[in-house]
């Protein structure tokens, strides 16, 4: 079982598009995929129709993989389940800082899932913490979504130097451009710039795109409302490139 | 994780789909996609081996077989229409399955079903797909079944148990185990019927001749049953078969001859033997047939042209032997033959001799050990100078013995005669394997040909490699005498067999 997340300090740069149309094609790719949508907002899950769980849970989130199996609901997709998120899940910071040996948490619960699923996705919220921390343990791969501009690239050298500092395996992160507009010259040369100065950006881009912005209306993934749009074909592509990069990384 | 609940259930005969739909639509929005029809052919050899091992061989269309494991799990299989034997058929993995399930046996089709299955998805308030359902409409002949499966989604069980409620008028019965091995099952199918004629339970005080005129009866049913199968030339076990069953036959009567009347043996006797013999062409034709693979291996290529000469001759031959045959049996000479038996096996018993009105296993436990006594002595007689022939009057022995325990095995101590079996079959074996090369370095000379030079230098080659072998196999042979022939086993046949027990030596 591999463990993807979809992470970026920044928030609206497109986690939560990329997590659902991944885990879509990666449930179509044959996968027992499982999506957790660990943002509070629970974007995710409302792309899939999926109400987020009406108890408070955040508390157990971390104990066992037992708690997280019984929140788990199937999507309108074969091969893919998804555990919605809550309000509750706020407070993930004071929680974790509560537990002993609190960033290898996350990645033991995940464990459980080893029989049942080839592939876990995890939509995280933005933001730099006890969660994503346990979020860069645990993964084996960070995908992290950059818009091409001045901004993100600062946004973008904090996380590598995170990473450095506390000694996390930096070849974990796999950045691609995300919202990218072709026709604006301060993109075009934003990613000329890091994809130089980062080999390990993805060739692979996603443009800004009003189907992707329609996922909220048709609360599905882009393939199921615009299949012969580029921004599915971009989607398809992402979601081939990662799974290849993912299998190199071993 | 827990599994999900599924359930099929058979619906009333006045269901209609459209009833159906439209009491659940009051709860749920239904999306059903468009009906998907199919015609599936069913598949499977002479003795259902598919079937018993739990496996269904299907044909989807012209060109496409499924086989479906016992788990539900599907492999293609391509093959061309008019396929019949495993290695007609494409796609290794399932090829390989096959073979080991059906042998050399051809499957033919056994039944066939028509099939509408209409899938369909219940979503609730939130446009949320809650629940999954297939309607399965079976059309037999013109019998027609109507089936729903409903399927629980993760997290939405409730859904379920509330949708399996709103269709409870339509329901006629649950079905356990749905599938398509259900839907044939519910076909009484002609041809998976158990082809064993069923024999009559032995007990061990029931009178000699009487017992062994219900096993002779049962055995010659049993050979009708491949008659046809040789006479259609379907696969080559049916002669394989056939041959067994009257070699069987005809063992068990010489074997318990002291127990039968002179008039069932002179009936009986020479007419068996004539039916035997009028296949062993055949059957040779067949086992060359059936390993030239094998031989092919044997033989560098500048032989081939010599091989493909050899088998050409051999499946012209084996043509001609097989329309002989099936002549012989739809001639009226079988046919009186066979009434001629059916009359003397079922006149009652005459108990004219003193073994016929002996209790049955007093009388064969004695014979078994006067046998193995006999073979004791041929077996020391055995030394690497002795003939092959020798050899193959010991093997023969070693196979009426087994035959005689093995058709009484229900009487005998179950687990000593058991172990005594495993000591013959191992020394069967070897016997077995040596006698194969000496019949076939028979059956090669036979077509060595002076005036087809290129046929018989393959011939001649092949003969080389088998006697090489053979000579190769003859010390196993004493090996396996000694091993067979030891202080233990000769106890053993003492003690399982002997009449030492009580209430056995009345
Ligand atoms: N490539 C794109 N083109 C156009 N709009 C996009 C694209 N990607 C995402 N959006 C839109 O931008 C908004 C933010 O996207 P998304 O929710 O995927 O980002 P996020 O990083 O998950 O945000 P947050 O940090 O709030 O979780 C959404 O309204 C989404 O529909
Ligand atoms: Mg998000």
């Amino acid at each position: 079982m591999k463990v993807i997340a979809c992470y970026s300090m920044k928030g609206g740069v497109g986690k939560t598009a990329t997590a659902v149309n991944l885990a879509y094609w990666a449930a179509k790719s044959g996968l027992k995929t499982l999506l957790i949508d660990l943002d509070p907002q629970g974007a995710s899950s409302f792309y899939f129709r999926i109400k987020p769980s009406s108890k408070k849970w955040a508390k157990r989130f971390f104990n066992a993989y037992e708690n997280l199996v019984k929140h788990i609901k199937a999507s309108d997709f074969e091969n893919l389940d998804i555990i919605p998120a809550h309000l509750s899940f706020r407070n993930f910071d004071t929680l974790l800082a509560g537990f002993k040996k609190r960033k290898n948490r996350l990645k033991r619960v995940l464990k459980g899932f080893n029989k049942e699923y080839d592939l876990v996705i995890l939509d995280c919220p933005p933001s730099i913490s006890y969660l994503s921390e346990s979020i860069f343990i645990a993964s084996n791969l960070v995908l992290v979504p950059v818009i091409p501009t001045p901004l993100s690239e600062r946004t973008f050298e904090q996380l590598m130097a995170f990473f450095e500092e506390n000694d996390y395996p930096q070849n974990k992160i796999v950045p691609f451009f995300s919202m990218v507009q072709g026709q604006k010259s301060l993109h075009k040369a934003t990613m000329e710039a890091m994809s130089a100065r980062y080999k390990m950006f993805l060739n692979t881009t996603i443009p800004y795109s009003s189907d992707i912005e329609k996922m909220g209306v048709h609360k599905a993934p882009v393939d199921v409302f615009a299949k012969s749009q580029q921004a599915n074909y971009a989607y398809i592509k992402l979601w081939k490139e990662v799974s290849e990069t993912e299998r190199k990384c071993g | 994780m827990n599994s999900l609940p599924e359930n099929t259930w058979e619906l009333n005969e006045v269901a209609r789909n459209t009833d159906i739909l439209s009491e659940i639509s009051s709860e749920f929005d239904i999306e059903a996609n468009p009906g998907t029809t199919s015609n599936l052919q069913f598949y499977d050899d002479f003795d259902s081996h598919l079937w018993k091992a739990n496996y269904l061989l299907c044909q989807v269309n012209k060109q496409q077989f499924q086989l479906i494991d016992p788990s539900g799990c599907m492999g293609e299989v391509g093959a061309s229409s008019g396929a019949r034997f495993w290695w007609e058929f494409s796609g290794n993995q399932v090829k390989d399955k096959l073979q080991s399930l059906v042998g050399l046996r051809a499957v033919l089709p056994i039944a066939s079903i028509n099939l509408l299955e209409t899938d369909f998805s219940l979503r609730n308030d939130d446009q949320k797909i809650v629940v999954r359902g297939r309607l399965t409409q079976t059309m037999v002949g013109n019998k027609i079944g109507l089936y729903l499966t409903l399927q629980a989604l993760r997290g939405y069980t409730k859904y379920y148990t509330r949708a399996a409620q709103l269709l409870r008028p339509f329901i006629k019965a649950e079905i356990n185990h749905f599938g398509l091995r259900f839907l044939l099952m519910g076909q009484n199918i002609q041809a998976l019927e158990p082809k064993q004629s069923t024999l009559l339970s032995l007990t061990e005080d029931m009178r000699t001749e009487q017992a062994v005129r219900a096993m002779a009866t049962a055995m010659f049913d049993q050979t009708k049953l491949y008659v046809g199968g040789v006479i259609a030339d379907t696969d080559t076990e049916f002669l394989h078969q056939f041959r067994v069953n009257v070699r069987k036959l005809r063992s068990l009567i010489s074997l318990l001859k002291q127990a039968l009347p002179t008039s069932m043996l002179d009936t009986l006797k020479p007419r068996l033997s004539s039916i035997a013999c009028k296949t062993n062409k055949l059957r040779d034709l067949d086992v060359f047939i059936l390993a030239q693979d094998s031989y092919r291996a044997m033989l560098p290529a500048n032989f081939e042209s010599g091989l493909n000469e050899l088998y050409r001759l051999i499946e012209k031959q084996r043509k001609q032997e097989k329309d002989k045959l099936a002549r012989y049996l739809s001639s009226t000479e079988y046919k009186n033959d066979v009434t001629a038996c059916a009359a003397e096996l079922s006149q009652s018993s005459a108990f004219q001799t003193p073994m016929a009105s002996k209790p049955v296993l007093q009388a064969v436990k004695k014979l078994l050990l006067k046998r193995y006594h006999k073979m004791l002595a041929m077996g020391a007689a055995i030394n690497s100078q002795s003939a092959d022939e020798k050899i193959h009057e010991l093997r023969i022995e070693f196979k009426k013995l087994r035959y005689l325990i093995e058709f009484f095995v229900d009487l005998l101590p179950k687990k000593r005669t058991g172990k005594i079996v495993s000591e013959i079959k191992k020394i069967q074996t070897v016997l077995g394997d040596y006698n194969d090369y000496c019949i076939q370095i028979e059956f090669l000379n036979s077509y060595i040909d002076d005036t087809r030079i290129e046929m018989s230098k393959a011939l001649s080659g092949l003969i080389a490699i088998l006697y090489q072998k053979k000579t190769e196999e003859r010390p196993k042979v004493e090996v396996a005498l000694t091993d067979f022939f030891t202080e233990n086993m000769a106890i053993e046949f003492d003690l399982v067999f002997g009449a030492a027990e009580p209430g056995d030596s009345k």
